[in-house]
């Protein structure tokens, strides 16, 4: 017994002597020192604050948030300018659910700026004075982005704008941060792009090719905040308020035309240094229009190109092509179709032929279908911006004809066909007269010629399985025609997304302007820059243009950019365009009697209805983000 | 020393087994909160849909706190509320609906009128009644009954009339609805789309039917052999947008 005792207290001296408290930093920590003191140790944390920038990029949809790979609700499918399989209503947006939360992933974000702005200063001596300026005006650049991410969404919230250091033991409520009024937020915003432009250069000393800001990246994204201000200032009606009458939803109407005004120089200090594309273009030939306005989004030495996101196989990529590949080019593991353009959004083009009611004709005089020899013959004098955002049933994409077809319509063609189902009807087409497919895997119908061909075409219309182009028509902008079919992956493509291009900032600046009502002409001529050169007929005068009419080239050129979702949200017309909406489709037929096509223009087939709820214009703030800090006031209706 | 090992193990048990029960030492919520929303002009209950979309009770347990975190539940579709499980406190409870709000504050936030009602609740199964008795936006009254046309689909009328004199609540009438549906849960949020009639009015289209009787059809042919639900649906651009309702009206098919 007394033995175990002796080696006890023996174990206990050696042990305790042991316990020599040395100040030596754990090596196995990358330190402050390591970090700011050299090129390589900023690039890694430029990195990091790049890489998590909140932008809307190939990696983003409302369903499951930025930065995740599944993108099969995509944007388009929640704004009216596509419909998918996979999403059957409007909706607000989903954080956290599938990725990081957007509001804790911001405030990380925000703190990571914080701290390198704090931290660089004293640093400085190892760097040049450039150096130090460009990297703490591209801090700022990140810190504004990520503001702005948070204030479009949630309205007014928590500036924090040093690094917040809690003791263990310390009060925690100096953390419970209150909401700032909305307006403050978009002044904070303001302010970072206004030191990001003021130190940042011409153009970025370590990366030129858009990839990291420079002065003009700050002013483009300036200019849109700027813009969005104002637009909420002039038509938001939600308000809210805290107890010290901070109004953290809303901002005073009279605030509108001093950022539009802000938006507006922001965009003018981009003059002449970028242009739009027109590299291939010319004013008479329209397939020539066509080609400029598809290279546009895959040159990398394009003018037009101001702030992008680039993709590296395979430490960061994505799998645009994988999801939105029309049906017949389907990659090797699935998917195809997710982006289908409703005939809403293609009947806002030129050249497309217009009833009385400002439809698409697809009836003669008589109420008969107008036939045609070929798909593409109803589209024949299309804008050809049109053609080179949406591939139009018929159209040629990587050497194919893309092939869609609702079905064989079998009934008699002589005297003309009448519609199929009542003008305005929401039903099921009947199963008489109609030779459909339930699936690709389709049965050859015999034509009265002894001819062979399947009833739905090679891109659809199935209607059992909906991997097709359920409205008649399938995406064209962003996809790569030069991608090998084995290569249309998920997970798989580096195609760059072009965040910010210089036709957005000319529509940020014609806006503006119009919404102030001080340079209408300015307006008017841009808007015929970016119209001739989408190959649109030009306005005739700047008397004859409306606020919609900017809104609509804006909605045409950005379409499928992730843009219309924010700019149906600050121009507060979700809820009236989304009101028991049900998109319409057009539905080309061959009838087999008359050996020619016809189309039928009717509301989607599914039904699906599409109710935007006006609260969602404030996002709900994460449950858990107020259960942390009680401070925090829920925006209304949540 | 083996014997003093057994029962070292032994009381260690002991101890470790009796600090392992698991008591809730704060009893469940018995209370009931019951009541309704009432039109104080016409003494009716105020109907609304159901879902996140309709009318809702809002909770503040002031007493911890003089900002707490408000504690929602819904109404029912007819204006009714009910909750049965609700903590013995100190509340501040109020309603927000398709109607002029209770708690009304001005441009700059600051409350001008507040009709909601503190209430201490004490013990356990007790039942606290409570009205509030509200203007909503508008009125909607079904005019007579029904009528089954021989295409088989229906036509309704009703009458909408402004439920309150409030001048910041005169927007004009944006949206007026019949919505058709196979069960008496009818509203905005649940209604058959191939048959309902939806109308949007731009300016004052809308507002100028005001005191009318309003006419509207079912659309899309043929109502299905079934029973069906009609209700009207119409708001103004006021608050969050919220429809205002008719009551349901069931018809059984000839």
């Amino acid at each position: 017994m007394k033995r175990y005792i002796y080696i006890l207290i023996t174990i206990l001296t050696v042990g305790g002597s042991a316990c020599r408290k040395i100040n030596v930093p754990p090596p196995n920590i990358i330190q402050d020192k390591d970090v700011f003191t050299s090129a390589p140790g900023i690039q890694a944390y430029m990195a990091r604050l790049y890489s998590q920038l909140p932008i809307e990029d190939f990696r983003y949809s409302p369903a499951r948030g930025l930065n995740f790979f599944w993108i099969i609700s995509p944007t388009p499918a929640t704004t009216g300018e596509a419909l998918s399989r996979d999403q059957t209503s409007a909706m607000q947006e989903n954080f956290g659910g599938w990725n990081w939360d957007i509001w804790h992933g911001s405030y990380h974000i925000i703190h990571d700026c914080d701290y390198f702005i704090e931290t660089l200063p004293k640093y400085a001596s190892s760097f040049s004075k450039d150096q130090v300026n460009q990297w703490l005006g591209e801090a700022y650049f990140v810190r504004g982005m990520t503001y702005f991410a948070l204030v479009k969404r949630f309205g007014g919230v928590p500036i924090v704008n040093k690094t917040l250091d809690f003791t263990v033991g310390g009060s925690v409520e100096t953390l419970k941060i209150p909401r700032s009024s909305e307006k403050a937020v978009w002044d904070q915003v303001a302010s970072d792009f206004d030191f990001a432009i003021a130190n940042l250069p011409a153009t970025n000393a370590d990366y030129s090719d858009g990839s990291r800001a420079n002065k003009y990246v700050a002013a483009a994204f300036k200019s849109r905040a700027m813009l969005y201000a104002g637009t909420i200032a002039k038509y938001n009606t939600i308000t809210l308020f805290d107890g010290s009458q901070n109004q953290l939803c809303g901002i005073p109407a009279s605030a509108a035309a001093g950022y539009f005004q802000q938006a507006v120089d922001a965009a003018k200090t981009l003059d002449g240094v970028y242009s739009l594309y027109l590299k291939g273009w010319s004013a008479t030939d329209k397939t020539a229009q066509y080609q400029n306005f598809v290279n546009l989004f895959s040159d990398a030495s394009s003018p037009e190109s101001i702030f992008v996101r680039e993709y590296n196989y395979p430490n960061s990529v994505h799998g645009y092509d994988a999801y939105n590949v029309p049906r017949q080019l389907i990659g090797p593991n699935g998917y195809s179709s997710e982006v289908n353009p409703t005939l809403d959004f293609v009947e806002m083009f030129d050249g497309v032929p217009k009833d009385a009611n400002g439809k698409i004709q697809t009836l003669d005089a008589s109420s008969h279908y107008l036939l045609f020899n070929n798909t593409m013959d109803l589209f024949a004098n299309a804008e050809p911006r049109l053609r080179a955002s949406v591939i139009l049933p018929g159209d040629v994409f990587k050497g194919q004809s893309i092939e869609i077809r609702r079905a064989i319509y079998t009934g008699p063609s002589a005297g003309g066909i009448s519609p199929i189902l009542p003008a305005g009807s929401k039903s099921q087409y009947p199963t008489a007269n109609l030779v459909q497919s339930a699936n690709a895997g389709q049965t050859a119908f015999t034509l009265p010629d002894g001819s062979k061909m399947n009833p739905a075409g090679a891109s659809g219309i199935f209607t059992g399985d909906q991997t097709c182009a359920i409205s008649g028509f399938s995406v064209r902008k962003w996809l790569d025609p030069n991608l090998p079919t084995s290569q249309v992956l998920e997970n798989n493509e580096t195609q760059t997304w072009i965040e910010m291009r210089y036709a957005e900032v000319l529509l940020n600046r014609a806006e503006a302007e119009y919404e102030l009502g001080t340079d209408v002409s300015d307006a008017f001529n841009i808007i015929n820059q970016i119209r001739s050169r989408a190959g649109a007929i030009p306005l005739a005068s700047a008397g004859a243009m409306t606020i919609d009419t900017i809104r609509k080239e804006r909605r045409k050129e950005l379409a499928f950019e992730n843009k219309t979702y924010w700019d149906l949200r600050r121009w507060r017309i979700f809820d009236k365009e989304q009101n028991g909406t049900i998109y319409r489709v057009l539905m080309p037929f061959y009838s087999s009697t008359a050996g020619k096509y016809f189309f039928d223009a009717r509301t989607d087939e599914r039904n699906a209805v599409y109710t935007y709820d006006p609260k969602w214009y404030y996002e709900q703030i994460p449950g858990g983000a107020i259960s942390k800090s009680p401070n925090l006031i829920q925006n209304p209706g949540y | 020393m083996k014997k003093r090992l057994y029962y070292l193990a032994l009381g260690l048990v002991a101890i470790a087994a009796s600090s392992c029960s698991k008591l809730d030492n704060y009893p469940a919520p018995s209370n009931t909160i019951t009541g309704e929303t009432v039109d104080a002009g016409t003494g009716n209950s105020v109907q609304t849909e159901i879902g996140g979309r309709g009318t809702r009770v809002k909770l503040l347990e002031t007493s911890y706190s003089a900002n707490p975190t408000p504690y929602y539940f819904q109404s029912m579709q007819d204006g009714t509320f009910n909750n049965s499980k609700i903590f013995a406190a100190t509340y501040n409870v109020s309603v927000e609906g398709p109607f002029v709000p209770l708690v009304q504050t001005d441009n700059t936030g600051k409350v001008t009128s507040d009709q909601s009602q503190n209430i201490t609740i004490k013990g356990t199964n007790t039942v606290t009644h409570l009205n509030f008795k509200v203007e909503p936006f508008l009125r909607i009254d079904w005019v007579g009954q029904p009528v089954f046309n021989a295409d088989s689909t229906v036509t309704v009328q009703f009458k909408i009339s402004r439920g309150t004199t409030n001048a910041n609540y005169q927007q004009d009438i944006t949206n007026i609805n019949l919505y058709v549906s196979n069960t008496k849960y009818d509203g905005d949020n649940n209604y058959d789309p191939r048959y309902s009639t939806l109308v949007s009015y731009s300016g004052t289209n809308g507002t100028s039917l005001i005191g009318q009787t309003i006419t509207m059809t079912t659309t899309g042919g043929a109502l299905p052999q079934q029973d069906v639900y009609f209700r009207i649906g119409a708001r103004i651009n006021a608050g969050l947008d919220e429809y205002n309702y008719s009551t349901p009206l069931s018809v059984k098919y000839p």
